[in-house]
């Protein structure tokens, strides 16, 4: 049996509407990882050696596991250890902590470029350190990695379409239910990689927009 | 002249996006000659450069090099036939140029930049390159810089590599980019020097250049560009001392009130 | 809760037979998939806008869809080609292709970062494009291209968890096995994590190891595009 366009075409409704649930989890996800992420930062910028140490552990383990392990982590180990997570929160709870790191190593590259002069002349101008963070350092650095989110945006809504294997019921999870009902698993497949397609293109295009509206700003 | 110049430009055109920037250009280049290609930046002077190596395609017009056309040839019958990328390439060699930002191979030391050119596209034995390379590199002054690597070269080492490099091809003819321009000024009197010895031994050269002492001071004859056309050419001698052509008249003359200003500033009393 | 190591010792060589495949097939896919990728960069150079387009469709398309879907594309479009392969085979081609379109984009900006003179200078002086190529282009850009392709290689070898999906024994698979028959998933899990994060730091010191016969791209090459050294530290940053 061939390839059936009309099929395609009749089931990429029924996918945009299940897209919403991955948009959802996305966005949840990556607020979670900016506030964590930027939290993590302010903790490694006060450089105590052990908790350093620590984090350096964490962040080796996250970048050097594949994403699917974490969330399985998240889904088997918990529990065992006395958190029972539904689907969706531990799926929420792996991703976000993996973008977390992403987060703040992006932002350690981000503070990089931030002239030192500027954080000394706020210090000798009497502002707290809370401050100069607030109003100095955090805004400038947000601007300067806003090509990176948007990247780590896209990141993590691919990265949703793992929660599919730990039953959550995200535009995978949805094509494939349609397609053990339909016997045709490619056009299903193909309704579910063009959904993503346009998620991500539609987040790179507004972050390019961002950029140019950001760039005119930047003094 | 009854022999065949070693370089025949006839007509040649080419056009970037509406502008041309090559308008219809003759030129003549004799055995032996050194001719100077002067003018105003935007004239056109490097892109004939670049249409000889056809780094860029011309769009009209030919090219014969030592008696043999490059890239396009007039057939009898008045077909043009466009020749392969591999005829083009056979004759690239003939054809010997030495960029102003010299463009040496900086992953290979300065003899394994000239042994490499020959084994690559002559096909000479390692051995013979080698001898060749290690020759010419000595001639220029530059025994002892062989084993270097381009990074470890003064500006006016690199273009000796770069001459090595090119005449360890046998060229029929040397083009120059701006010989003088990515040296320092007190360099330019060395850049004369290896310039004349090439001349010497009876090299036939075409030197792009903006310094018109350079020019006056090397070029047998001098070739005034402007808007892509060639305005004037001539001997060297009648052309710095009358020039025909308005145009060039006033470049000569704004390079030389240039002169008059620099030699006043020399004598504060006047 | 207690740790039990001994609950996994009948299981080891599941859970190593499975790292061993990881390792095959991620070395399978890193080498077809490099192929592949120059190819494409090289189509990309080719003056004109339709190979620009054409292969600017095929990187974006593969990085803008989640690895998971790309696999499922290709295990069940093959069939409709009449191709029936091994799900170990298909998976590792999945990856290969995934794999593909980052490399491309890395050897593609490597390429454009090397000054235009480089490649002229060899045309001028008689070098056919792949001898330029060859004996001018690819030993300057070798040393840009490590950083980069090792980040993206090590992405691809995290991807191949998902390998476990279409059954293919790898390691998140017996991990998956494991765990359905000692019912200890922090032990398995631990162990399965461990072994990864091994994996990647014995790519990782392989990479060092590349880096400093090639020497890093800071050493050597003078007028180097520090603009272009950042792209290329970004671009293949993650999928």
């Amino acid at each position: 049996m061939g390839f059936k366009l009309d099929y395609l075409l009749s089931i990429l409704p029924r996918l945009i509407a299940a897209a919403a649930v991955n948009i959802r989890l996305a966005i949840v996800i990556m607020l979670l990882a900016l506030v964590l992420g930027t939290a993590l930062t302010i903790v490694r910028a006060q450089k105590i050696a052990s908790v350093n140490a620590l984090i350096a552990v964490i962040i080796s383990f996250v970048r050097g596991t594949p994403l699917l392990i974490q969330i399985f982590i998240a889904y088997y180990v918990l529990p065992a250890v006395g958190l029972d997570l539904s689907p969706e929160v531990a799926g929420i709870s792996a991703i976000a902590f993996n973008s977390m790191v992403f987060v703040s190593e992006s932002m350690r590259g981000g503070l990089a470029t931030i002239e030192a002069g500027q954080i000394e002349a706020s210090t000798a101008l009497g502002l707290p350190p809370h401050a100069i963070w607030l109003k100095v350092v955090l805004p400038q650095l947000f601007r300067r990695i806003v090509p990176v989110l948007i990247n780590e945006a896209t990141i993590v809504v691919k990265g949703t379409a793992l929660l599919s294997v730990i039953t959550v019921v995200d535009v995978l999870r949805t094509a494939q239910q349609m397609a053990s009902a339909s016997y045709r698993p490619f056009e299903t497949m193909i309704g579910s990689a063009l959904v993503f397609l346009v998620i991500n293109l539609v987040i790179s295009l507004s972050g390019r927009v961002a950029e140019a509206r950001f760039a005119a700003a930047r003094v | 002249m009854s022999a065949t110049p070693v370089l025949r430009v006839s007509a040649l055109t080419k056009r970037f996006r509406g502008v041309t920037a090559l308008d219809q250009v003759y030129l003549d280049v004799y055995a032996g000659q050194i001719v100077a290609l002067i003018g105003p930046s935007g004239c056109g002077k490097s892109t004939l450069l670049r249409c000889l190596t056809w780094l860029e395609q011309p769009d009209d017009g030919f090219i014969e090099v030592a008696g043999k056309p490059l890239g396009r040839e007039l057939m009898p019958g008045g077909v043009v036939r466009r020749h392969s990328r591999r005829q083009i390439d056979a004759l690239r060699p003939r054809i010997g140029i030495v960029f102003q930002q010299f463009h040496l191979w900086p992953h290979m030391t300065a003899l394994e930049n000239v042994v490499r050119a020959q084994t690559v596209v002559l096909g000479r034995s390692r051995a013979e390159a080698t001898r060749r390379g290690v020759e010419l590199l000595t001639r220029l002054g530059l025994a002892d810089r062989m084993d270097r690597h381009p990074d470890a070269l003064s500006g006016g080492q690199k273009q000796r590599v770069a001459i090595a490099r090119a005449l360890a091809m046998d060229p029929a003819l040397m083009l120059f980019d701006e010989p003088t321009s990515a040296l320092d000024p007190e360099l330019v009197g060395e850049v004369l020097t290896v310039l004349r010895s090439l001349a010497g031994i009876g090299m036939t050269m075409l030197v792009v250049t903006h310094e018109i002492g350079f020019a006056a001071s090397l070029a047998d004859r001098i070739a005034f560009m402007d808007h892509g056309r060639i305005l004037e050419e001539g001997p060297a001698r009648d052309i710095m001392a009358a020039p025909k052509e308005p145009r060039l008249r006033s470049f000569l003359d704004l390079v030389r009130t240039d002169h008059r200003i620099t030699r006043t500033t020399a004598n504060p009393t006047e | 809760m207690h740790f039990d190591p001994a609950v996994l010792v009948d299981y080891w060589p599941l859970l190593l037979q499975g790292a061993w495949l990881t390792l095959q097939v991620s070395a399978a896919a890193f080498v077809m998939g490099y192929v592949v990728g120059i190819a494409i960069a090289l189509i990309a150079l080719v003056p004109g806008w339709v190979p620009r387009l054409v292969t600017g469709l095929y990187v974006e398309t593969l990085r803008n869809i989640p690895f998971i879907i790309i696999l499922f594309v290709v295990y069940y479009g093959l069939p409709f080609s009449g191709i029936r392969l091994p799900a170990v085979l298909v998976g590792t081609a999945a990856l290969a292709l995934f794999a593909s379109a980052y490399y491309a984009e890395i050897v593609r900006a490597a390429i454009l970062a090397l000054p235009r003179g480089q490649f002229e200078s060899a045309r001028a002086i008689g070098m056919s494009p792949m001898s330029a190529m060859r004996h001018v282009v690819a030993p300057q850009i070798l040393r840009t291209l490590v950083p980069p392709s090792t980040n993206m290689t090590l992405t691809m070898m995290k991807e191949s968890a998902v390998l476990s999906s279409i059954t293919v024994p790898e390691l998140t698979y017996q991990s998956l096995v494991v765990q359905g028959n000692t019912f200890a998933p922090f032990e398995v899990f631990a162990a399965v994590a461990s072994i990864y994060w091994l994996i990647a730091v014995v790519i990782a010191e392989a990479s060092r190891r590349l880096e400093r016969r090639v020497g890093t791209a800071q050493a050597g090459a003078s007028g180097r595009n520090r603009i272009a050294d950042r792209y290329l530290s970004l671009v293949a940053r993650r999928t």
